[in-house]
């Protein structure tokens, strides 16, 4: 069967079509079929292709759907291309976005727009998979920016609440901000090479025979894009802001599917980032700092949702240490079992918002465990697995970023690794002190939310289970070796072989550490954190307000702008230029006019007067002229 | 100074001191009168030129310029009238109606 | 020396006709009662008529004191009959503009003289006279437009003068 990949990214634009004009007439059940059936269809061919990608020798499948245009002899294509890569991102896209939609059937099954909630759902998946599949970078930016557009509509679903709206306008304007240097970056590779084909540039650039193209600028523009949309510092901002869309958007958008763009873009242009030794290293900076802040963050944060949301710019910020050493087979791995755990994280989350009645603080949480015991079961394993307790799935993918962090020959060094590893042990510090402050200890609910705790229907929780099992035994498949379409992993040094086994036992230390301190500190309630605090008063406060990003970037950028627009461009600008020409012509008009119009008095004999002076003056004129 | 420029020179006498009177008089009869010297002055140049020259379409302008005065006077006057009937005075400043 | 007055009485009747000409419209503008100015308007158009008759054109001379004397000053002279001329203009009878009139009309003579002055003349003893009847085959020939025009405009006075009257009729009640 031809156009198969076709077929993958279309599927989910009927979903949206179906659900968005028909949805609300023909009612929920519709909705859940359509709604959950196309994805899951997208998830088999997906599988199809798979077989044939691999019965084929692994030669990339590659199909146009559609020639866009053609301008001055060069053609821009839909095209779609289909490697190992792309394998592994579409069957998470849709692998995991199929189990998360089966989820929502269950969470949003109350809420009044159940059919706009699907379509938008099944909108992000059309986008996230045109992401993924695109051949060319202009493909990829549509579902880039589409993703974007999803985001916006599914973080304000609930756009009646003003919050809600605005956190959507604030995810979109940063993403927007970062698209400007991801434009620049495409503009740069377009203007060098005549095509936007990724496969094509990354062979121009692995081959040598680029032209003269700064191979570090592009790398760093396409970068700029990739911190909008995986959050990283300076444009993390909005992911935290995020969180005010329902729990299912936050699994799907903001934990497995869309964060990960970022990752993939530079994975995918890896042929470039491997001869742009500058750019990788602001990567691995960048990411590095931005792991080990959220980790600092999220350490003080008291929303449920949002202690997750800081753990996955964490993440994320790990990631890109991989890929900023090389080792792009490796983030992609953790990209991977990140996938399972954050969303088996996020939608147990929201079975405990769900089974709580809408409360999300920890604090007034507690004594869950027997009473919601599968999502309590499957958010211990997920917060294990995010620790990296061996063997589940996270212990694998973390101890390989440390391993490179440390020894990779393309910029790894004992530094980068200390500051990883700091991250971690943060990761499970706070991952623990969520899991106990949340379901351990006893009840801290008030007394009416107490009365309705009760577990998830069977929708949610079937899902839950999947998840976790994936979290657990995730691990065990060997992604980085899978992807031999990437550069081979980075060998490190010759005299840093013997550190692999040490530096692996410490990562093992490092998660039984931070288990261990969370229990101390945030066991039974918590009562030996809160004795502590009063200390750290200070560095608490500073860490629960996030370091007061959002407050500098308004003070200096927000304030200055609204300053300029509102004193220069709107009083000076436009009421007093533009106006104030205008106005003045206007009056210039009238003033000549009122001056010209002194010559009628309305008196015959100034008239006759006029007239003689008139014939005076045709008269010398004629002497003159002829 | 030969006949010719005499009567050239009387006749651009005659237009600028119709001219002038228009100007100067404020009485609104003598200035319809100070029009009338106007035209006598450039019929006696026309006829001039025409005698001049010998054809006769000098002649026929001066013919048209008898006509055309006449039917201006039967109408110029019958208006000074009426105006005067309902200002009842004959300067012109009274009759600045137009002013602006 | 009255042989030599009668050889040239011609252009010695030309130059007095001119002069009291000249006379005559400068009077007009000095003089106070509008029936004197029109009595010396009546006067520079007679001896203007003079001047056409010395020309040689005869008719010319007929017509100006048919049509502009015996017509349109009769109409003036019974105007001024009719109104009350005793007012403001005829107190004060020059307007407020009597001295740039002054100033401009010597600036007009200025330029028109500069024109007189470096104009080309035909010798003087051109003395061609024309007759009636050149003049009536020219009119009718070449110029017929022209006369059937004339006919029109006198028709529009006509009509435009029975409109005034009527209007009037009606005004007064």
């Amino acid at each position: 069967m031809t156009h198969l990949l076709t077929l993958i990214v279309v599927l989910p634009l009927a979903g949206f079509l179906l659900n968005g004009m028909l949805g609300n007439r023909l009612g929920n059940r519709f909705v859940t079929v359509v709604g959950c059936g196309l994805p899951v269809v997208s998830f088999l061919i997906a599988i199809r292709c798979l077989a044939d990608l691999l019965g084929g020798g692994s030669v990339p499948l590659v199909e146009t759907a559609y020639t866009w245009t053609r301008v001055a002899g060069r053609s821009f294509d839909i095209a779609f291309y289909f490697d190992r890569l792309s394998a592994v991102m579409t069957l998470i896209v849709t692998g995991v976005g199929s189990l998360i939609h089966v989820y929502s059937t269950g969470y949003m099954k109350e809420d009044k727009s159940y059919a706009r909630f699907f379509a938008y759902l099944n909108l992000f998946l059309f986008f996230m998979l045109s992401l993924v599949l695109g051949r060319s970078l202009l493909v990829l930016f549509v579902g880039w920016e589409g993703v974007g557009l999803a985001s916006y509509l599914l973080i304000g679903f609930w756009f009646e609440d003003p919050v809600n709206a605005r956190a959507g306008k604030k995810a979109f304007v940063t993403n927007r901000i970062g698209d400007a240097g991801f434009l620049l970056g495409m503009f740069l590779l377009y203007w060098a090479f005549g095509t936007l084909d990724m496969d094509k540039i990354n062979a121009a650039f692995t081959s040598g025979a680029a032209p003269v193209v700064s191979a570090s600028l592009a790398g760093i523009l396409l970068f700029i894009g990739a911190t909008g949309k995986s959050a990283q510092i300076p444009l993390h901002v909005w992911l935290p802001d995020a969180m005010a869309g329902p729990t299912p958007v936050s699994a799907l958008i903001h934990a497995a599917t869309m964060v990960t763009a970022g990752v993939y873009l530079v994975a995918r242009m890896s042929g470039l980032y491997l001869q742009a030794p500058e750019a990788s290293q602001v990567i691995t900076v960048i990411g590095a700092l931005t792991a080990f802040f959220a980790a600092t963050v999220a350490v003080a944060q008291t929303d449920i949702k949002k202690v997750l949301a800081y753990s996955t710019v964490s993440q994320l910020g790990f990631m890109f240490v991989a890929l900023g050493v090389g080792a792009y087979g490796v983030a992609i791995f953790h990209l991977y079992t990140h996938a399972f755990f954050k969303a088996c994280l996020f939608l147990g989350a929201g079975s405990v918002i769900h089974a709580l009645g809408g409360e999300q603080d920890i604090r007034k949480m507690g004594g869950l465990a027997k009473r919601i015991p599968i999502t309590f079961v499957t958010f211990a394993i997920a917060t294990a697995a995010i620790a990296g307790i061996p063997p589940l799935a996270g212990f694998f993918s973390k101890d390989e970023i440390l391993w490179f962090a440390f020894g990779s020959s393309r910029g790894g060094s004992p530094w980068l690794w200390a500051v990883a590893a700091a991250t971690a042990l943060l990761t499970a510090f706070y991952m623990f002190r969520l899991l106990w402050l949340t379901f351990l200890g006893a009840s801290r609910m008030a007394p009416e939310t107490e009365h309705h705790v009760h577990e998830s229907p069977w929708s949610m929780t079937s899902i839950l289970i999947v998840l976790a099992a994936l979290s657990a035994v995730g691990g065990f498949f060997d992604v980085p070796h899978f992807l031999i379409s990437l550069p081979p992993l980075p060998t490190p040094r010759e005299e840093l072989h013997h550190f692999e086994l040490p530096l692996l036992g410490i990562s093992i230390v490092i998660a039984l550490t931070g288990l261990a301190g969370a229990a101390f500190f945030f066991g039974r309630g918590g009562a030996r954190a809160d004795a502590v605090r009063p200390r750290l008063a200070t560095l608490h406060r500073l860490l629960s307000g996030k370091y007061f990003v959002d407050e500098a970037y308004d003070l200096v950028i927000a304030r200055p702008l609204y300053w300029i627009s509102e004193r220069v461009f709107l009083r000076l600008g436009d009421r007093v230029l533009i106006d104030g020409s205008l106005h003045g012509l206007a009056r210039l008009a009238q003033r000549t006019a009122g001056a010209l119009s002194r010559v009628q008095t309305g008196n015959l004999h100034l008239y006759a007067f006029l007239v003689l002076l008139g014939s005076i003056a045709c008269l010398v004129w004629s002497f003159r002229h002829g | 100074m030969d006949r010719v420029q005499l009567l050239l020179a009387l006749s651009m006498a005659l237009f600028v001191l119709g001219l002038l009177g228009v100007i100067i008089r404020r009485n609104l009869l003598v200035m319809l009168m100070c029009m009338e010297l106007m035209l006598n002055g450039v019929n006696l140049s026309l006829v001039t030129f025409a005698q001049q020259t010998g054809t006769a379409s000098g002649a026929v302008l001066v013919f048209l310029i008898f006509v055309v005065a006449a039917a201006e006077i039967a109408i110029a006057i019958p208006i000074v009238l009426l105006l005067v009937r309902s200002r009842r005075t004959l300067e012109a400043d009274a009759y600045a109606d137009l002013k602006g | 020396m009255i042989e030599t007055l009668l050889q040239n009485l011609d252009t010695l009747l030309i130059y007095v006709f001119a002069v009291s000409a000249l006379v005559g419209a400068a009077l007009m503008l000095v003089l106070r009662h509008p029936m004197q100015v029109a009595m010396a308007l009546i006067s520079t158009m007679v001896f203007l008529g003079g001047i056409y008759g010395l020309l040689g054109v005869h008719f010319i001379a007929a017509f100006q004191v048919l049509i502009y004397v015996g017509a349109v000053m009769v109409f003036m002279v019974y105007a001024i009959m009719l109104l009350d001329v005793r007012d403001r203009s005829y107190t004060d009878r020059f307007s407020k503009l009597l001295v740039p009139g002054i100033l401009g009309a010597v600036l007009l003579v200025a330029a028109l003289g500069y024109g007189f002055w470096h104009a080309v003349y035909a010798p003087a003893n051109a003395t061609v006279s024309f007759g009636l009847q050149q003049f009536s085959v020219a009119f009718l020939n070449e110029y017929w437009l022209q006369f059937e025009l004339t006919s029109v405009l006198l028709l529009a006075a006509v009509v435009a003068a029975l409109a005034v009257i009527k209007g009037s009729r009606r005004n007064r009640g």
